[in-house]
C-alpha cells in the first residue's frame, strides 16, 4: 500500500506527534468523544425512538421505530394540561430553584470567603474547616435533616412532629418545610462551599496593591469594596453562579426529599417518574437539561476565557491588611460558628440519634438500642438485615467495594486530569486544546441519571463492560471535570521555563512530569484526585442503574433502605458514608496537603 | 478490508444466533421440564455451575433465595431492585447478550405482559409438583402470591375515620388526611386507579355513590364515576414515597383522624405502632358490614425464568421451592401475603384470599395497557 501522505505532510505529522502535549490532546480528544459525545448521540436518538411497553401501545408502532410522539406529547399536549404539568411547570420550578440556590451560595459563600481572607475574624480555623463539610457530605444529608427537624402535623403528610415541633413546640408553615424555599436553601448551603472556594481563592491570591493604593488615598472601605474588590472577583462570581446553577439544576435527591411530599416537581424528579413508563419523554427532559448545561458552559467560557491565568504562584504581593471587624467581630464569629454547627454537625448527631431508636418520634432511653449498629439475630425487626451494620458482612462488603471504586475512579480521573491539564496549558489557545478542554468539562453537565442510563445501554454493546468496569468507567468520566480543572489550574501556575530547562538538558517527558512538574504542584494535583474520590463515595444516581445488585455500593444500599422505610439502618449507613468520606478527606489532607478547596479553587 | 468486513459480519451473526439460541433454549428447557419430578430438577440443577442470580422487588425474595442457596449449597447473588429497574436491566442485558438474572420476581402484570413476555425476556414455568394446587388462571404467567393494599386508619381520638363507603374519602373533612404512595412512584398504585375507570368498577362506584347520598351521581365533565372518584380522592390525598413510612406515620399518636391506603403487610414492621391502627376490612368483616364498593386493591407477584438464565434448572428448582411451604416462609410469617398455592393458608387472624378477592380491586393487565395513557395524564393533574 502506498503511503497517502507526502513527505512534507509526514514530516509535519512527525513534528506534531513529537510533542507529548499533542499526543495527550489527540488521545483524549478521541477517547472523550467516544465516552461523552457518543452517549449524547445515543440519548438524542432515544428521544425519538418508540420504547417497548406503554409507548408502543400509544403510538401503535413497533418498538425501535422512530416517532415524534414523545416530543409532541411533552411539548405540545394541552389535554389534561399535560405539557404544562409535565414540562413547563417543572422547568419553571427548576429555574427558580437553581437561580435562588446559586444566589444563596454566592452570597453566603462569598461573604464567608471575604470574612476569612480579608478580616481579622475570630475562630477562622474552625469556620473554614467546617465550612466545606456540607459540600463533602451527600446533598441529601441536609435535606433529610431539614425534614426530620421541621416536619410537623400541619404540613405534608402531617402525621408526626419533628424535633422543632415536639421539643420546642414551634410549628413551621408548609412553605418553610417543603417545596421551593427549603430546596433552594439546602442546595444553596450545599454549594456555598463551592462559592467560598472559588471566590476565596481569588481574594487570597489577588494583588493587594490596588486596595492598598486606594486606602492610602483615603478611599472609604465601602468604596474600595465596590470599585476594586468586587470587580476583581466578578468573573469568579459569575463563574460560581453558572456552575452552581448547573449543579442545582440536575440535583435529584434534595427535591425528592423536600419536594415530593407537596408534589413540587423539578425537571430531574419529573424525569425519574417518567422514565419508567415513557422513557422517550424522560430522555427529552434529560436532553433539555443538557442543552441548558451546554449554554451555561458556553457563557462561562466567554466570561472567564480571557482571564484564565489570573493567579500565579508568585503573584502574591505584600501582606494584605486585614479589615478590623472591631466590636462586630465576636458576634459575627459566634453567629457563623453556630450556623456551621447547625449545618454541619447537628445533622450528624440527628442521624446518630435516629439510628438507635426503635419507634420513630420516641426519644426516651427505653426506646433506644445499639442493635442497628452492633446487634445480631435481628430478624424479628424485619428491617432488611439481620445484623447491625458494623458486623454485617453485606455492609462491610459494600463499604469495601465503594472504597475500591472511589479509589479507582480517583486514580483514573486524577491522572487524566493531570495529563489533560498539561496538554491544555502547553497548547493553550489552539483549537485542539479548546476542544479537549470543553470535552473534559462536558460530563459535568450531563444529568447523572441520564448518563447512567446511556452507559447501561452502552455496556450491553461492549463485551466486558459490566459490573465494576462500567462503574469505574462512568465514575472516572463523570468526575474528570473536577480533576482536569485542578490539573489546568495547577499547570497554569507553573512557569514554562521550569520544564524548558529540563528539555534543554534532554530529560525525557515522563521524567519531567514525575520528577519536576508533579512534585512542585503536588498538593494541587493531588486535590484533583481527592475530589473525584469524595464525590464517588457519595454518588447515587450515577450508579443506580449500573450496579449488579443494590447491595453493591453503600449509597445504593442506603437508597434501597430509605425506600423500604428501614430508617434506622438507613441512618446508620448514611452516617457511615459521611464518616468515611470525612476520614478519607482529612487523611489525604494531613498526609499530602491536598484539600478539596485547592481542587476546585484557583 | 472486504475480508475484515465479512469476518465482522460473520462474527455478528454468530453472536446474534447465539443469543437467539439462548432464549429459545431456556423456553424449550422450561417446556420440557414441566413434567419433571422434584428429584429430576434437583439432579439437573446440581449439574449446573456458576452463581445463581435473582432479581426481585422485595427484600423477602432475597431472604428466600438465601435460604434456598444454603439448602442446596449454591453460590448466590440477589438483587432487590425497583420494578422499572428490573425491566431496564432485563431489556438491556438480554438484548445485549450479557449475563444477568436466572430468576425474576416481579409485580405490575401490565408491564410484565407488554415488555417482558412480549419481548421474550421472561419465560413461564409451572413446576409439576405444585401445578394441581394452583388455579388455572394463576398459572400463565405464574403467580407466586398476591399482595394487598387496603384502607387502614388511626383508631385514636374521637374523629376516627372509620369509613364504610369510599365516597366519604372525597368529602372536605378528609382533605389532607389521606396518605397514599404517589401513583407515579409505584406502578401498581397507578394500575389500581386505571382499573377504577373500567365498566365494572365505575359502575360499582356510581352505585356506591347512590347508596351513600341517596341520589344519582352527577358526573359533570367526568367520563364516568371512576374518573370522578379518582379526581376527588387524589385531591384529598397527601402523597408519600414508601409504604413503610406511611404505615409508621399513620400509626403515630399524633396522626389522629388519618387514614392510609398502603400494603397490609407493612404492619409487620417493628417501627409501626400496630395497636393504633385499624384495618378497614377486618372491622367490616367482624361487624358484618362492608366498605363500599372496595376496601383496597390487590395485585399479583409473578415468579418467572429469565430468558438468559445461565442456571435455568436451578431457577426452575427455585420456583418450585418458592411455591412450596418452605419457600413461602419469609412471607408466611406475617399478614398481607397470600400464596397462589391453595395448600398454603393465610396466617391466622388474616382473611382468606377468596374473601379479599371479592372486596378488593384486582388487576386486568389488558385493560390497564389499553387505557393507561388516558388515566396517567388524567391522574397527573392531581399530583401537583
Amino acid at each position: 500500500m502506498r503511503n497517502p501522505f507526502s513527505a512534507r505532510q509526514r514530516a509535519r505529522l512527525r513534528a506534531f506527534f513529537g510533542k507529548p502535549a499533542n499526543i495527550i490532546l489527540v488521545t483524549f480528544c478521541i477517547v472523550l468523544c467516544v465516552l461523552t459525545l457518543y452517549p449524547l448521540i445515543l440519548l438524542l436518538l432515544e428521544t425519538i425512538t418508540v420504547h417497548a411497553g406503554k409507548e408502543v401501545r400509544a403510538t401503535k408502532l413497533a418498538a425501535g421505530d422512530f416517532s415524534l410522539y414523545s416530543l409532541e406529547k411533552i411539548f405540545a399536549t394541552s389535554k389534561n394540561a399535560y405539557s404544562k404539568l409535565t414540562f413547563y411547570e417543572p422547568l419553571f420550578n427548576t429555574l427558580a430553584v437553581a437561580l435562588t440556590a446559586s444566589l444563596i451560595a454566592i452570597l453566603f459563600g462569598g461573604v464567608v470567603a471575604w470574612l476569612i481572607t480579608r478580616t481579622n475574624l475570630k475562630y477562622k480555623k474552625f469556620i473554614s474547616t467546617v465550612f466545606v463539610f456540607p459540600y463533602i457530605m451527600p446533598a441529601w444529608t441536609l435535606a433529610t435533616f431539614w425534614q426530620t427537624f421541621f416536619k410537623n402535623v400541619n404540613v405534608g403528610a402531617g402525621t408526626s412532629n419533628g424535633i422543632m415541633a415536639s421539643v420546642f413546640g414551634i410549628y413551621m408553615p408548609e412553605w418553610f418545610v417543603y417545596g421551593y424555599f427549603p430546596i433552594s436553601l439546602v442546595l444553596g448551603l450545599h454549594y456555598a462551599p463551592f462559592a467560598y472556594i472559588l471566590i476565596g481563592g481569588i481574594l487570597r491570591n489577588m494583588d493587594a496593591n490596588l486596595e492598598e493604593a486606594a486606602t492610602i488615598l483615603k478611599t472609604p472601605r465601602w468604596r474600595v469594596m465596590l470599585r476594586i474588590t468586587l470587580p476583581i472577583v466578578k468573573p469568579a462570581l459569575l463563574s460560581t453562579l453558572l456552575l452552581v446553577f448547573a449543579s442545582s439544576m440536575s440535583a435529584y435527591s434534595v427535591p425528592i426529599f423536600l419536594g415530593s411530599p407537596v408534589r413540587y416537581y423539578v425537571l430531574s424528579t419529573k424525569m425519574m417518574s417518567l422514565i419508567n413508563n415513557y422513557p422517550g419523554q424522560g430522555y427529552i427532559i434529560a436532553a433539555v437539561m443538557i442543552i441548558f448545561g451546554v449554554t451555561i458552559l458556553a457563557v462561562n467560557q466567554k466570561i472567564t476565557g480571557s482571564r484564565k491565568s489570573y493567579t500565579t504562584v508568585t503573584g502574591k504581593s505584600s501582606q494584605i491588611s486585614l479589615v478590623n471587624l472591631r466590636r462586630f467581630n465576636r458576634p459575627i464569629a459566634v453567629c457563623l460558628t453556630i450556623l456551621m454547627v447547625l449545618v454541619a454537625v447537628v445533622p450528624l448527631i440527628t442521624f446518630a440519634l435516629e439510628s438507635v431508636i426503635i419507634k420513630a418520634g420516641d426519644y426516651t432511653l427505653s426506646n433506644m438500642t445499639l442493635d442497628f449498629w452492633i446487634g445480631r439475630n435481628l430478624n424479628y425487626l424485619d428491617q432488611g438485615d439481620s445484623t447491625g451494620i458494623l458486623l454485617s458482612a453485606k455492609v462491610l462488603k459494600a463499604l469495601g467495594f465503594s472504597l475500591l471504586l472511589a479509589i479507582t475512579c480517583s486514580v483514573v480521573a486524577g491522572t487524566s486530569g493531570v495529563l489533560v491539564g498539561y496538554g491544555i496549558v502547553k497548547r493553550r489557545g489552539s483549537k485542539l486544546a479548546t476542544a479537549v478542554s470543553n470535552l473534559s468539562f462536558f460530563p459535568y453537565l450531563m444529568p447523572s441519571l441520564a448518563f447512567g442510563a446511556i452507559y447501561l445501554a452502552m455496556s450491553t454493546r461492549v463485551p466486558g463492560l459490566q459490573g465494576f468496569a462500567v462503574l469505574a468507567l462512568i465514575g472516572s468520566v463523570k468526575y474528570l471535570p473536577f480533576a482536569s480543572r485542578s490539573g489546568v489550574n495547577a499547570m497554569l501556575q507553573l512557569s514554562g521555563e521550569i520544564e524548558e530547562a529540563a528539555v534543554i538538558v534532554g530529560v525525557p517527558w515522563y521524567k519531567r512530569m514525575l520528577r519536576i512538574l508533579f512534585p512542585i504542584q503536588k498538593s494541587s494535583f493531588l486535590s484533583g484526585y481527592l475530589l473525584p474520590m469524595v464525590s464517588c463515595m457519595r454518588e447515587l444516581s450515577l450508579f443506580v442503574l449500573l450496579v449488579p445488585t443494590s447491595n453493591t455500593l453503600l449509597t445504593t444500599m442506603l437508597m434501597q433502605y430509605s425506600e423500604k422505610g428501614w430508617a434506622q439502618f438507613g441512618n446508620a449507613i448514611n452516617l457511615l458514608i459521611i464518616v468515611v468520606v470525612l476520614i478519607v478527606n482529612f487523611a489525604v489532607n494531613k498526609l499530602t496537603g491536598a484539600s478539596i478547596d485547592k481542587g476546585v479553587g484557583g | 478490508m472486504k475480508k475484515l468486513i465479512s469476518l465482522l459480519l460473520a462474527l455478528t451473526m454468530v453472536f446474534a444466533s447465539c443469543s437467539l439460541a439462548l432464549g429459545e433454549s431456556v423456553a424449550e428447557l422450561a417446556k420440557a421440564a414441566e413434567s419433571m419430578t422434584h428429584e429430576e430438577l434437583v439432579e439437573k440443577a446440581m449439574a449446573e455451575e456458576g452463581t445463581f442470580t435473582v432479581y426481585g422487588n422485595t427484600s423477602r425474595i432475597v431472604t428466600a433465595a438465601e435460604n434456598f442457596a444454603a439448602l442446596y449449597n449454591i453460590p448466590f447473588a440477589g438483587s432487590n431492585l425497583k420494578d422499572s429497574e428490573i425491566y431496564t436491566k432485563l431489556e438491556t442485558e438480554i438484548s445485549g447478550g450479557a449475563k444477568g438474572a436466572d430468576m425474576v420476581m416481579i409485580q405490575d402484570g401490565a408491564s410484565l405482559q407488554d415488555i417482558a413476555i412480549a419481548g421474550g425476556y421472561l419465560i413461564n414455568f409451572v413446576p409439576a409438583s405444585v401445578k394441581a394446587n394452583i388455579a388455572e388462571g394463576d398459572q400463565n404467567p405464574l403467580i407466586h402470591q398476591f399482595i394487598n393494599k387496603v384502607f387502614i386508619w388511626n383508631n385514636l381520638g374521637d374523629n376516627v375515620p372509620a369509613i364504610t363507603n369510599v365516597w366519604q374519602l372525597t368529602e372536605p373533612q378528609f382533605k389532607g388526611n389521606i396518605v397514599f404512595k404517589a401513583p407515579d412512584a409505584e406502578q401498581v398504585n397507578m394500575n389500581f386507579l386505571v382499573m377504577l375507570t373500567n365498566e365494572e368498577w365505575s359502575g360499582k362506584l356510581a352505585e356506591a355513590y347512590k347508596n351513600l347520598y341517596g341520589k344519582d351521581i352527577d358526573l359533570g365533565d367526568y367520563e364516568n364515576a371512576g374518573y370522578k372518584w379518582i379526581a376527588e380522592f387524589l385531591s384529598n390525598c397527601v402523597f408519600g414515597n414508601s409504604d413503610t413510612t406511611l404505615a409508621e406515620e399513620v400509626s403515630q399518636e399524633t396522626a389522629q383522624g388519618k387514614i392510609g391506603l398502603f400494603v397490609l403487610s407493612k404492619l409487620r414492621s417493628s417501627s409501626v405502632y400496630t395497636e393504633n391502627l385499624t384495618v378497614g376490612q377486618y372491622q367490616a368483616t367482624a361487624s358484618g358490614t362492608a366498605i363500599e364498593p372496595f376496601s383496597g386493591f390487590m395485585y399479583p407477584m409473578y415468579a418467572m425464568l429469565s430468558a438468559n438464565a445461565s442456571r435455568p434448572y436451578t431457577a426452575m428448582l427455585f420456583i418450585e421451592y418458592l411455591m412450596g411451604t418452605d419457600g413461602f416462609k419469609p412471607w408466611g410469617k406475617s399478614i398481607g401475603a397470600y400464596s397462589s398455592n391453595s395448600e398454603i393458608v393465610p396466617l391466622e387472624g388474616d382473611l382468606s384470599l377468596d374473601v379479599w378477592k371479592q372486596t378488593l380491586v384486582m388487576e386486568d393487565p389488558e385493560y390497564i395497557l389499553e387505557n393507561y395513557e388516558d388515566v396517567y395524564s388524567f391522574v397527573n393533574m392531581f399530583l401537583q
